[in-house]
């Protein structure tokens, strides 16, 4: 442990030494978890308020457009009180509320499904690429940045610079094509586009997901560098308790390792938990691309049809999902750091 | 339906701009993609049995299947041409004949004829056709089928009026109770009678449908029509609703294996299929994809032989020049038609209209746009379609001088230009907006999802709109009636005196000159009668200056090569958009 290091805020602490579970269930960790929950609550309302008012300026007329251009105004018309549309919308939004907290989460207007039973199928395969692009994007990040702050300047700190600023530039529907094109087209390794669900075959689930992964981690995996790097560096090169470990012998990659990086992963911290919502969103591009079956992509299919039951659900789970990955990192937060934890700052 | 896609998606538009940054790659890695060893093009032989073929689709338009394949509940059966193909085979199918123009063809049905007055059409179905499930494909069955059709509400369902004045016959009790458990349930028995009256089984194999009013577009409809897929009353008992729009059973030469909506649809020989030695593949699988980059990647990565519908051009000629493949172009029917609204201003003035004629350069397009492949029409249809009319006399052709002087008889001219936002109307809109600005008209593009576009036309609040017209049969699908009858929400040609809207006219019994001419091109089942009536309504678009029409463009069929079929390497004309492709006839090398 570090706690002989005397001067690295995070780690003089005697609380350091208590286990996950202990520091989640102590009294100012569960006013926080508590705290944060009464904001989420009425946040998540404010959202759902928002999406409703949000969906209802769209341009066009929902029944219309489920009808298609064939459609006479009498099928118009009917498909319009089937959907519901001719009530208010105050009507519509408490009936949404209602049923919402009653599990019923409407039906869509085109497929005739029940968006609970949409969600069931779709959910998972977002979450899995969204999870692993996440450890894609971590594990990439993290090597690579102590490569690069290892020696500022030296020539790993400008090759990773270089790829991280170059690959940041590339929009992630741009990295979809071009990693299609390289490992699909021109290597004949993986898929270009299709899921294949773990339970069927893992490994073909594994190849199915690699590329839609990667064009959604490597765009953050830059982002998370560079940052990270810049802050180890700032980290060796201008704190005082790196230079007294150096002076106890401490080598230069322990250095960065065990004390950089620990005081570094807060702010990375906080980034992952800001990129929950960009990461999400970006799944609503990805998964029509790779023709995957998610959230993203039926969200996109709901919002132009107008399917309003599916694309309020689906946009619903974006923010809410960003407000709890946030929660997340205010507790996580509160337990790495006791200065938080016991309200010093 | 228009030439557009169902649901322009934002990814689309995405795509597009992804494409322009992957073309030289794409390029690069063309020669190295390739295809599956085989025949080069014009090398078929004799089609050999077995083998899977995977087929993708363009997610925004026949790659969306989000209310599955029953007939009755489907939404989508002009764009799901191909898998309704083969799943249900279809009543009729529309071929290319030995002169190379389209030609309604008998398929279940041994025949068809129409009644003297042109109101009962009888079909004559062949004997012996089974459903994959056992069951008989019989005139009952064609009665269940269509009754349902009429009684789901479906948008894909035939806007025709049925005569229900004749007495219905009796049905067995069985019969009766497989129909009411298959219908909605707020349809009454009224309603279920009166279908009935109007759709009545002869005998065993014999079906007819009356109509109070002659269409003589009628029968060809159908391969674009749900009346055209028959399916399993007995599946549909044992499976019920919900699960029968995924795994629908019919007699066609396939049979759903999975069917994930909007995503896959797996399908595999149906060895019951009522032609023998047909079809030709073991397996069959449609697969949606997003958009056009995206499939021609997903078709040199190997996962899969065809893309149905391919409409950018850039892509199309990467395509032709990629080996392994093979871009087929479809026969021209429905050519772009710029329709201006004549019931505001500034197109109420004969003269703004005249000056957009003159303005116009469609020639200079097909050269700039598509490389002068395109055809060009002075009509609502392109040599593919019926009654095309390749020149109408006193067109008026592009005269910049003759603009210039109308624009500055008017004063000046600002138009907007409304499209639905895919690459190609896109391309074409912008180029209009040059030309037209050349004549001194000030243009602005609105150009927007199909959607908008729809709801743009219903509130009659718009001034331009490039769109497609015509059809196979210029009547079906979104044909010259949709376009040009005053009734119609799409349509910016006048309204009959003393209406302010088109239902008001349709309530009060008015009709307009065009109206007359529209209803007397389908009031025949006369060809002959019809192409003269065809001509007259050209002709009176022409004269009055309704709409300048310009390039036919077709879709291309991009296809692996070794694999053949009818609808792939063989053209056929495309019935509204893309064109049909007959699944139980295709194959390939082995």
């Amino acid at each position: 442990m570090t706690s002989s290091v005397t001067n690295a805020p995070a780690a003089v602490d005697g609380a350091e030494h208590a286990t996950l579970l202990q520091r989640l269930t102590t009294a100012p960790v569960l006013r926080i978890i508590v705290k944060r929950l009464l904001i989420a609550i009425p946040l998540l309302f404010v959202v759902s308020v928002l999406v409703f008012m949000l969906l209802e300026a769209m341009p066009g007329d929902p029944a219309q457009n489920a009808a298609g251009m064939d459609a006479s105004p009498e099928q118009v018309e009917a498909l319009r009180a089937q959907m519901g549309l001719d009530r208010p919308a105050p009507e519509r939004y408490f009936s949404w509320l209602f049923g919402f907290f009653t599990g019923d989460l409407g039906t869509s207007i085109v497929s005739g499904q029940t968006v609970s039973s949409m969600l069931v199928t779709r959910l998972p395969v977002t979450l899995e690429i969204v999870f692993l692009a996440f450890v894609v994007s971590i594990g990439i990040a993290i090597p690579a940045a102590l490569l690069a702050a290892r020696k500022p300047g030296g020539v790993f700190d400008r090759v990773i610079s270089f790829l991280a600023m170059t690959l940041l530039a590339v929009p992630n529907y741009v990295m979809a094509l071009l990693l299609v094109l390289v490992f699909s087209v021109g290597l004949r390794m993986l898929p270009a586009i299709g899921y294949v669900p773990f339970m069927t075959n893992p490994i073909g689930n594994l190849a199915s997901v690699t590329l839609p992964v990667l064009a959604l981690g490597l765009p953050l995996a830059c982002f998370y560098a560079r940052f990270l790097r810049g802050d180890l560096v700032e980290q060796v090169t201008r704190t005082d308790y790196i230079d007294t470990a150096r002076a106890k012998g401490v080598g230069p990659w322990r250095a960065l390792w065990m004390h950089a990086f620990r005081n570094s992963s807060f702010g990375l911290l906080t980034l992952v938990g800001l990129n929950v919502g960009t990461l999400i969103g970006g799944t609503v591009i990805i998964e029509q691309i790779f023709q995957m079956p998610g959230l993203g992509m039926m969200m996109l299919q709901g919002a132009m049809s107008l399917d309003l039951a599916v694309v309020q659900m689906c946009v619903f789970i974006f923010a809410a999902t960003a407000v709890i990955a946030n929660l997340v990192v205010d507790v996580l937060y509160a337990v790495l750091d006791p200065r938080i934890r016991y309200g010093n700052h | 339906m228009s030439r557009t896609a169902k649901h322009t998606t934002t990814t689309g538009r995405v795509m597009r701009a992804a494409a322009m940054a992957a073309g030289l790659l794409l390029a690069v890695t063309a020669c190295a993609g390739g295809g599956a060893a085989g025949e080069g093009p014009g090398e078929a032989g004799d089609p050999v049995a077995g083998g899977d073929l995977t087929v993708l689709l363009d997610a925004g338009f026949s790659g969306d299947w989000p209310t599955g394949f029953d007939p009755a509940t489907s939404n989508g059966v002009g764009a799901n041409l191909g898998q309704n193909a083969a799943i249900f085979g279809g009543l009729f199918t529309l071929e290319t004949n030995d002169a190379g123009e389209g030609e309604i063809v008998p398929n279940q049905a041994e025949s068809y004829e129409f009644s003297d007055d042109g109101l009962v059409l009888t079909i004559k179905l062949r004997e012996g056709i089974e459903f994959s499930d056992g069951t008989p494909l019989n005139a009952e069955a064609v009665v269940w089928n269509w009754v349902r059709i009429f009684s789901w509400g479906s948008t894909s369902a035939p806007t025709i009026r049925l005569d229900d004045t004749r007495p219905a016959p009796e049905y067995s009790p069985e019969f009766m109770e497989s129909l009411t458990n298959a219908l909605p349930d707020d349809i009454t028995e009224e309603e279920v009678n009166s279908r009935l009256s109007s759709i009545q089984a002869v005998d065993e194999y014999t079906v007819d449908i009356a109509l109070t009013v002659v269409n003589g577009a009628f029968v060809n409809t159908f391969p674009t029509s749900p009346l055209n897929n028959i399916a399993s009353p007995a599946a549909y008992a044992e499976q019920g609703h919900e699960q029968f729009k995924l795994t629908p059973v019919g007699a066609g030469p396939f049979t759903v294996v999975n069917n994930t909506l909007s995503d896959r649809l797996d399908l595999t020989r149906n060895d019951a299929y009522f032609k023998e030695g047909l079809p030709y593949l073991d397996n069959l699988s449609f697969q949606a994809v997003a958009g056009g980059q995206v499939g021609f990647q997903a078709l040199q990565a190997g996962q899969g032989d065809v893309f149905e519908g391919l409409s950018d051009t850039t892509l199309i000629e990467q395509a032709g020049n990629t080996p392994g493949f093979q871009a087929v172009p479809g026969p021209a029917t429905s050519p772009y038609v710029i329709q201006l609204n004549t019931r505001q201003a500034p197109f109420d003035d004969k003269r703004a209209r005249e000056a957009i004629y003159y303005a116009t350069n469609f020639e200079a397009i097909n050269e700039g746009l598509f490389g002068g492949q395109a055809e060009m029409s002075q009509s609502f249809t392109a040599s593919g379609g019926l009654f095309h009319m390749p020149e109408i006399e006193g067109y008026r052709t592009y005269d910049l001088e003759k603009a210039k002087a109308l624009v500055e008889e008017l004063g000046g001219l600002t138009v907007e230009l409304g499209t639905t936002d895919i690459t190609t109307a896109r391309s074409v809109t912008t180029a209009l907006q040059t030309q037209w600005q050349e004549a001194g008209i000030d243009v602005t593009i609105d150009a927007k999802p199909l959607g908008d576009v729809i709801t743009k036309f219903t509130t009659g609040d718009w001034e331009s709109m490039l769109q497609t017209a015509g059809a196979w049969d210029p009547s079906a699908g979104i044909g010259v009636q949709v376009r040009f009858g005053s009734s119609s929400p799409f349509s910016g040609a006048p309204l009959p005196e003393g209406a302010s809207s088109g239902e008001e006219a349709v309530q009060l019994g008015l009709t307009s000159e065009l109206d007359d001419l529209l209803a007397a091109s389908v009031a025949t089942i006369d060809p002959e009668e019809r192409a003269a009536a065809y001509e007259a309504i050209a002709t009176y678009i022409s004269d009055e200056a309704y709409a300048p029409f310009g390039t036919a463009f077709t879709p291309s069929q991009i296809v692996r090569d070794g694999v053949h079929g009818p609808g792939l390497d063989e053209p056929i004309p495309a019935l509204s958009v893309n064109q049909g492709v007959l699944y139980d006839r295709v194959w390939r090398a082995q």
